[in-house]
This record gives structure tokens, C-alpha cells and sequence, in this order.
């Protein structure tokens, strides 16, 4: 068997000269490693072999396509986003049929699929209003819901008092004294519990509006603040500005409210109030100018349609609107 | 990668940012693919695990130690949760232990560089030598000479001595050199 000094052959493969040697890129280590082995005769099967160890084994680098690591990647990254989705409150995991609603048309539209099974569609009611369309709903509990233009309701089939909305509505809400079934409504910032009142809920521009006429109602915030409110109450709530806005509705306040079909403005600035007309027709406004946009506006407003809503605006603001099919032009009457 | 940018990579990824995440994904992949690849022979259930593998280590990035040798951590723990995966892969298939633990690191021609300066071996030979190594022999020359890890990182993901992988590595040469030569003889004789 050959001769092998194991302590010696350790050291050669770390030896910086060695390696030089080695690869022959270093003249005095060439010169110096030359010189040793003819002078120790004896070391050459250990010099040979470690001389293997360093050179090796050559591999050929194998390649893969930065398409496929793209693709797989791209993989990795939608686990991770779909399993690190803020973990909604207690309220918000069983009820959100609007929420996965709006997830799964996203997802749809890169071209994703997830599976829903869970939350079958056939489970769900939904009234969904186009815009200018206002209807009169009465749900299964006997609860009356005026759903503004624009704007959609939906709830499981089995629990009506369980509802989800975006955009803007109007509730009578049925009081079941015997059991003191409570209410529920919820939206993107909020939700409303409620035993049996009339309020208004508005969740237009990132935020959400609640107006309460009737009865005592809880909101649960997104933060989870809860809030309790009396009759003629005003709270707006936006989840991701987080301002909250807790006011008594009084001629001091501006605020706008929609009732029975009709807006009630008090002191709102008509760029606010086209924004509301907006939300509900979908429609754009322009302002001939900067001063037209600070207008205030009080007073009722009928939501009947659009043509009336327009003409009751003009006369309360004293200004002349132009329609050009989907686009307003709001000039001085002059 | 140099190694101050892979640490300041790396200290991003833990804090959750995602471009750092596929930064390290895409520079880490082709050779944990690669590594996975030679251990399993199965591609589907290499990039399977892959998969999981980032995820998971996205998801558990808040209870991973200090990481002094980024390269040589990801190794360690992809080869575990590889071996993991292989185990129960294994319990449902009726394949032979033996026999998945011999098909491992076995390489083949195509891989070797057509410039071998070690031996002088046709590739043909030179591959049967390899593969006449022991599945550990393999996985410590794969380890050292195609994914370019340092002795002491590979004593760290293969989980034994520093001095076992340079007796490894040694043992592993003096065969192929022992073979090679007697090869060389038996050419010269034919010829």
C-alpha cells in the first residue's frame, strides 16, 4: 500500500503555495514545490494525491432556464402573499362574502385561481344596483333596505340579519323582541350591530358613513374599537386612514345623508356633493372653476333620478349644469 | 454574490422584505435544484419541496438563529426537509431503501467538464470510477467541487467531522487514483 502522511496531506490542501503550484500560477511556488519533491522522493504518492483533492472533479455547470426559476418563483411568492393576508377579526372571517367576492375577481383577473368551495355562491344572495338605480328591498326577516344606485348587499341565504355592503343604503331594521336577534351590517371599515333601528350606512370614498336616526346601535371599527351611538348620531370611519369622525348631526355640522330617496346636505361643499352623485350614477364632473367646487349646499335633495337630482342642485347652488353624456360641466349662473 | 451584499440581503429578507426574498430565491435556486436533484433523482418531488422549503423559510424567518454562513445554512436545511419529504415519499412507494440510498449522487457523463486535468481518464471511465464511490464519497465531491462549499461547510450540511469529509474526500481519491492508474496499465497492455 502506498505511503500516505495524513497530517501532511491535511495541510497541503489548505496551503496557498501548494495550490499555486498546483495551477501553476505563482513562479516561486512553481520553483519551491519543484525543488521539495525532488528532495523528498518519499512524499510524492501524498503530493500526488492532494494534488487530486484540489484539481478535483470538473463539473459542467448545469443550466435552468430563468424562466422556469421566474415561474417558480412567482410560485413562492403567491403562497406566501395568500397565506400572510391580515388575519381579519373574529366577526369578519365567518361574514365577508363581499370580501372573498372582490379577492377572487382580482385574482381572477391575473389569471389565478383559487378555491372557493367554501364559500359557494349558491349560499349567497346578492342585490347589486346599477348606477341611478334605486331599489326597495325587503329582506327574508322582514327588515327594509333602500339600496342607493351603485351599490350591493349580500348575505347568506340561511341569515338574512347578517349582511355585507358596499356603497350606500338605508335600513329599517325589524326588531325581533322574542329572541333579541341582533343585526349585523358590514362593511370594508366597519360593522354595524343593531337590535332593531333605522340608520343610513355609506361606504363611498374609503370610508364608511353611519347616520342614526332610530334605536341604539354598536359599531365594531376595523381596529376594533367599538363605538356606541344615540339617535342622530353621525360616525365616519375609514380603515385606512384610520380618522374616525363621532358628531352630533346639527346645522353646525356638515355632513350628507341620503333618507327615503332623498339626499339631506347640510353646509357640504358642491364638489362633496357631486362626488356623492358620482358614486351613484357614475358619473364625472368638471368645475369651470376653483371657487364653483367651495359652493355650500343645504337642504333636500330628491334621488329619484338623475335628470331631477341635476335641476334641484342647480336651483340650491345657483349654478348651470351641462351633461354631455357621462360627463357634467358645472359653470356660473350668471 | 458577494458575500457583505448577501449578508445585507439576507438581514432584509428576515425583516419580511419580498425583493430581497426573491433575490435570494433566485440566486439560491438553480444550485439547491440542483443539490435536491442528485439526492432524490426526482424532479417533481425536488422542486416540490423547493417550493415548501422557501415558503417555509419565509414564513419561519422570525425563528431562524444568527446566520453566519448563509450558502451552508440554506444546504443544511433544504437537505433536511428534503430527507424529510423522501421519507415519507418513501412509505407509499415500494421501493427498496437500498436502492434509493445507491441511485443517490449518481452522475453521469454529460455533467463531467470535457477538460479534466485530474486524471487522465476518458470521461467513460472516469464516470464509472465515480459512481463505484460510495453514495457519501459522492455527495462530499458533488458538495465540494460542483456547488463550491469548503471543507468545513461540508462537515456542516452533510452533518459529520471536518476531519471525516477530508477522510472522505481522501479515501474517495485514493480510489480513483489507485483505479485510474491500474485503468492506465491495463490500457497501455491492450494497446
Amino acid at each position: 500500500m502506498k505511503n500516505i502522511d495524513q497530517h501532511f496531506l491535511d495541510n497541503l490542501i489548505k496551503d496557498q503555495s501548494f495550490i499555486n503550484w498546483i495551477k501553476k500560477s505563482n513562479r516561486n511556488d512553481i520553483q519551491y514545490w519543484n525543488s521539495w519533491i525532488s528532495n523528498n522522493p518519499e512524499q510524492i504518492e501524498t503530493i500526488e494525491l492532494a494534488k487530486s483533492i484540489v484539481l478535483g472533479i470538473r463539473f459542467k455547470e448545469t443550466v435552468i432556464a430563468e424562466e422556469k426559476i421566474d415561474i417558480e418563483l412567482q410560485k413562492a411568492l403567491g403562497t406566501i402573499q395568500s397565506k400572510t393576508k391580515p388575519v381579519l377579526p373574529f366577526y369578519k372571517q365567518k361574514k365577508s362574502f363581499a370580501f372573498y367576492g372582490i379577492a377572487a375577481s382580482i385574482l381572477m383577473i391575473f389569471g389565478l385561481f383559487i378555491g372557493l368551495d367554501k364559500y359557494n355562491y349558491n349560499t349567497t344572495t346578492v342585490h347589486k344596483t346599477a348606477f341611478g338605480e334605486i331599489i326597495n328591498l325587503t329582506l327574508p326577516d322582514g327588515t327594509s333596505v333602500v339600496l342607493n344606485g351603485n351599490s350591493t348587499i349580500s348575505y347568506d341565504k340561511e341569515n338574512s340579519r347578517d349582511i355585507n355592503l358596499i356603497g350606500e343604503a338605508y335600513f329599517k331594521v325589524k326588531p325581533i323582541p322574542a329572541t333579541k336577534a341582533k343585526f349585523w351590517v358590514t362593511t370594508n371599515d366597519l360593522k354595524v350591530e343593531v337590535y332593531g333601528t333605522q340608520f343610513h350606512v355609506n361606504t363611498r370614498d374609503e370610508k364608511t358613513d353611519v347616520v342614526l336616526d332610530e334605536g341604539s346601535i354598536h359599531l365594531v371599527l376595523d381596529n376594533g374599537i367599538t363605538k356606541k351611538m344615540i339617535p342622530g348620531e353621525f360616525v365616519s370611519f375609514s380603515k385606512n386612514t384610520e380618522n374616525i369622525t363621532h358628531k352630533k348631526v346639527n346645522l353646525q355640522v356638515p355632513y350628507g345623508l341620503w333618507r327615503d330617496g332623498t339626499y339631506i346636505f347640510n353646509n357640504l361643499t358642491l364638489k362633496e356633493v357631486m362626488k356623492n352623485m358620482e358614486y351613484t350614477y357614475g358619473i364625472t364632473t368638471n368645475f369651470d372653476t376653483k371657487e364653483l367646487e367651495k359652493k355650500l349646499i343645504s337642504g333636500g335633495i330628491p334621488n329619484k333620478n338623475l335628470k331631477i337630482c341635476l335641476a334641484a342642485i342647480e336651483k340650491s347652488a345657483n349654478v348651470n349644469i351641462i351633461q354631455n353624456n357621462d360627463t357634467l360641466t358645472i359653470t356660473n349662473n350668471n | 454574490m458577494e458575500i457583505s451584499s448577501e449578508k445585507s440581503l439576507w438581514y432584509l429578507f428576515i425583516e419580511g422584505d419580498l425583493n430581497a426574498f426573491s433575490s435570494l430565491f433566485k440566486h439560491f435556486y438553480p444550485m439547491l435544484h440542483n443539490y435536491g436533484l442528485k439526492i432524490s433523482g426526482n424532479t417533481e418531488l425536488t422542486e416540490d419541496s423547493l417550493q415548501s422549503f422557501f415558503v417555509y423559510l419565509h414564513e419561519h424567518r422570525h425563528t431562524i438563529g444568527n446566520v453566519t454562513n448563509i450558502k451552508a445554512y440554506l444546504f443544511i436545511s433544504y437537505r433536511r426537509s428534503l430527507l424529510n419529504n423522501l421519507k415519507k415519499e418513501r412509505k407509499y412507494t415500494s421501493y427498496d431503501d437500498s436502492n434509493i440510498l445507491e441511485s443517490n449522487f449518481s452522475l453521469s457523463i454529460e455533467e463531467l467538464s470535457t477538460k479534466q486535468e485530474t486524471f487522465k481518464l476518458k470521461s467513460v471511465i472516469l464516470i464509472k470510477l465515480l459512481n463505484s464511490l460510495s453514495a457519501r464519497e459522492r455527495e462530499a465531491i458533488y458538495l465540494k467541487y460542483y456547488s463550491d462549499l469548503n471543507t468545513k461547510e461540508i462537515a456542516e450540511v452533510m452533518d459529520i467531522t471536518y476531519q471525516s469529509v477530508l477522510n472522505t474526500l481522501q479515501k474517495a481519491f485514493t480510489k480513483l487514483r489507485n483505479t485510474s492508474e491500474s485503468s492506465l496499465i491495463q490500457n497501455i497492455l491492450n494497446s
